[in-house]
């Protein structure tokens, strides 16, 4: 890893803690530190704003329950989830449906790098992974 | 008829609801064998990983942002973007009787093409070395066959013994040696109904070995009937340096099911030269800190956390360990050499000089040692060949100074004769072990002078011959000697008759 690339490592993570209100990133702060970038230009400003995404894309992949499914989904069940999730990880967690046919049947859902499989895509590959 | 059907329609409901939990993350580069993931944010250290295409990996860098895997297979199919997943174990390889006679790879495969290996157990490849409580101190010998050794240099079960010396001054034929001597004993001692007998099994694990080696190294031993007591770990130079470097570490893990389940295993590392550079190369591609000569900080741990898994457990069995080191023009004093050193209970030295002047095996007798020392010996060796290494040691300085041709009194050039005498009888060739019992029969002899009067050229044949007759002719001593272990008078005097015997009849 280059100098450049760590400073602005470095720089990304200290922005990104300021964007965290009460442990969620806060739109307002985002807001803030975009403006702050753009006033100040800091040096590898591309560095710091890709590895500034990175961040808080992680950060707000771990507040939602991102539910892949190849049917339809009613909204209770979504609503079910997202209250189970929250109950489980102890932080405020929303659901986020998406459509993937390719799952065949039934549903994933991803908090964070956490992905609960219960498709028969995923049963497949399972199989497939154990012959 | 119907709520049958419904009992089966919902256990097909519980089923499909099933649902399993994993934990992702993403290749975010990937170069040299060794990937950066992002995310992976439950996976611990050493944890085998999961990447597409059933190749494995293992976590050793857990940064804040990211995790270092070094991956182990094909790596060709794997890009940017892939998602890999925890599997919740640690590496872990087959262990077990079924493995022997087998050429594995690094992960415990077969890769000598006789099927697959049916083993019930595994072992993790990392694992803590046994305690203090649990070990006992060696007492109990390892024979290599070699008569240099097993006299001057003994080894005990349980013990660590280095095996060093620049390239091709015979290490790999040492260790080969000592396997085919485990095979021999392990068939007369299995043959012989005794219940007291404990074999030998040897795992040999190959590191950065060109394959046409490893391939002449199973042929030996195959031909010697040793591959069926021997499990071969092959991690040649071709492999990836993950593979090399996990490779020594399977192999203990082998070893370490004999001993744990009450039976005595040796282990050859040859070399763990190559096994540090491969581990460089992993550090250097993680970007950890180098150090000196470029190899990481944790280098000496690498080994000793390696080594320090050959023991000898109270209650239960043993791991010897003979690990190898290369070095370059017989610099004992570099790195790896010093730090393998200060690891092992005593090393054996081979020297190119020796080598070259046809003294094979090329032992170093000054700087070989062996810190379990005469405890690893048997009664018999100990009567025969206790003063021996002082003798030659004596020899060695006395023939440097003898060089400048000064006028020698009488005292000193008999010590110089029977020196001379000492390192021709010492002679032994390659894949050729000799068993301890007749080792102490031509030891013996030399001590009582029957080699006294015979040309200093033909010792190595006038050994040969008494060898040969004492197979022949006096079986029924040797296997006295055997049982015993020691040299008794009655054992003395038979010894006599016989040696008598094959002077009378020897003709030089």
């Amino acid at each position: 890893m280059s100098a450049a690339t760590k400073q602005a490592q470095t720089l990304a993570r200290h922005l990104f803690n300021l964007s965290l209100a009460e442990g969620t990133v806060s739109a307002e702060r985002v807001q803030g530190v975009l403006a702050y970038v753009e006033k100040t230009a800091p040096a590898n400003a591309v560095l710091v704003l890709k590895a500034y995404h990175r961040l808080v894309a992680i950060e707000l992949a771990r507040r939602v329950a991102l539910v892949e499914h190849a049917g339809s989904v009613e909204a209770s069940v979504l609503k079910s989830i997202a209250a189970a999730m929250t109950q489980h990880y102890g932080r405020t967690i929303t659901a986020a449906s998406k459509a993937n046919p390719g799952l065949i049947a039934g549903l994933r859902v991803r908090v964070g790098d956490d992905v609960y499989e219960a498709s028969i895509a995923g049963r497949l590959q399972a199989l497939a992974n154990a012959s | 008829m119907s709520t049958v059907l419904e009992q089966i329609e919902q256990q097909i409901a519980k089923l499909s609801t099933k649902s399993v939990k994993k934990n992702t993350g993403t290749i975010r580069a990937i170069a040299d064998g060794v990937a950066k993931i992002d995310g992976l944010s439950d996976v611990m250290y050493n944890e085998m990983v999961q990447f597409p295409g059933g190749a494995i990996g293992i976590a050793l860098n857990l940064e804040e942002d990211e995790v270092g895997c070094v991956i182990l297979g094909d790596v060709a199919g794997l890009k940017e973007g892939d998602e890999v997943q925890t599997t919740g174990r640690l590496l872990s390889v087959p262990v077990g009787k079924a493995l022997l006679g087998r050429v594995v790879d690094a992960l415990g495969q077969p890769v000598d093409g006789k099927g697959p290996i049916d083993s019930k157990e595994f072992y993790p490849v990392e694992k803590i070395a046994p305690g203090i409580i649990v070990r006992k101190s060696v007492s109990q010998p390892l024979f290599t066959g070699i008569t240099a050794i097993d006299s001057m240099i003994p080894i005990g079960r349980g013990q660590r013994e280095l095996i060093i010396g620049d390239r091709g001054t015979g290490k790999t034929t040492i260790a080969i040696d000592t396997i085919i001597n485990q095979a021999r004993i392990n068939r007369i001692g299995l043959a012989s109904g005794d219940k007291n007998f404990r074999p030998v099994y040897s795992i040999y694990v190959a590191i950065g070995q060109k394959n046409s080696n490893i391939v002449r190294t199973m042929t030996a031993l195959e031909a010697a009937g040793a591959l069926e007591y021997t499990i071969i770990v092959a991690a040649p130079a071709a492999d990836n340096p993950a593979n090399q470097y996990l490779a020594p570490y399977s192999g203990a893990a082998m070893g370490e099911w004999f001993m744990e389940n009450g039976m005595d295993a040796l282990i050859v590392y040859d070399d763990l030269s190559k096994h540090a550079v491969a581990y460089r190369q992993i550090s250097l591609i993680l970007k950890r800190p180098s150090g000196r000569e470029a190899f990481p900080g944790d280098v000496f741990y690498l080994h000793s956390r390696l080594l320090e898994r050959a023991a000898r457990l109270d209650g239960k069995g043993s791991l010897t360990a003979l690990p190898i080191i290369e070095t370059l023009a017989g610099d004992l004093s570099a790195y790896i050499p010093t730090n393998v050193i200060s690891i092992t209970d005593g090393q054996i030295f081979l020297e190119t000089d020796l080598f070259n002047q046809g003294i094979r095996p090329a032992v170093s007798v000054g700087l070989s040692v062996s810190r379990v020392g005469s405890s690893a010996q048997i009664k018999a060796t100990k009567q025969v060949a206790g003063k021996l290494k002082g003798e030659l040691a004596q020899f060695r300085e006395l023939a440097a100074f003898a060089q400048f041709g000064a006028d020698l009194d009488a005292k000193t050039k008999a010590q110089l004769d029977r020196g001379g005498r000492i390192v021709e009888l010492f002679k032994q060739p390659q894949l050729n072990p000799i068993p301890i019992e007749l080792q102490a029969t031509f030891l013996w002899a030399m001590q009582k002078n029957y080699f006294d009067d015979i040309d200093v050229k033909k010792i190595v044949g006038a050994s040969a011959k008494l060898r040969e007759f004492f197979t022949t002719r006096k079986q029924p001593l040797l296997d006295k000697i055997r049982t015993k272990a020691a040299i008794d008078a009655e054992l003395d005097a038979e010894l006599k008759t016989a040696c008598d015997e094959w002077k009378a009849g020897f003709k030089a």
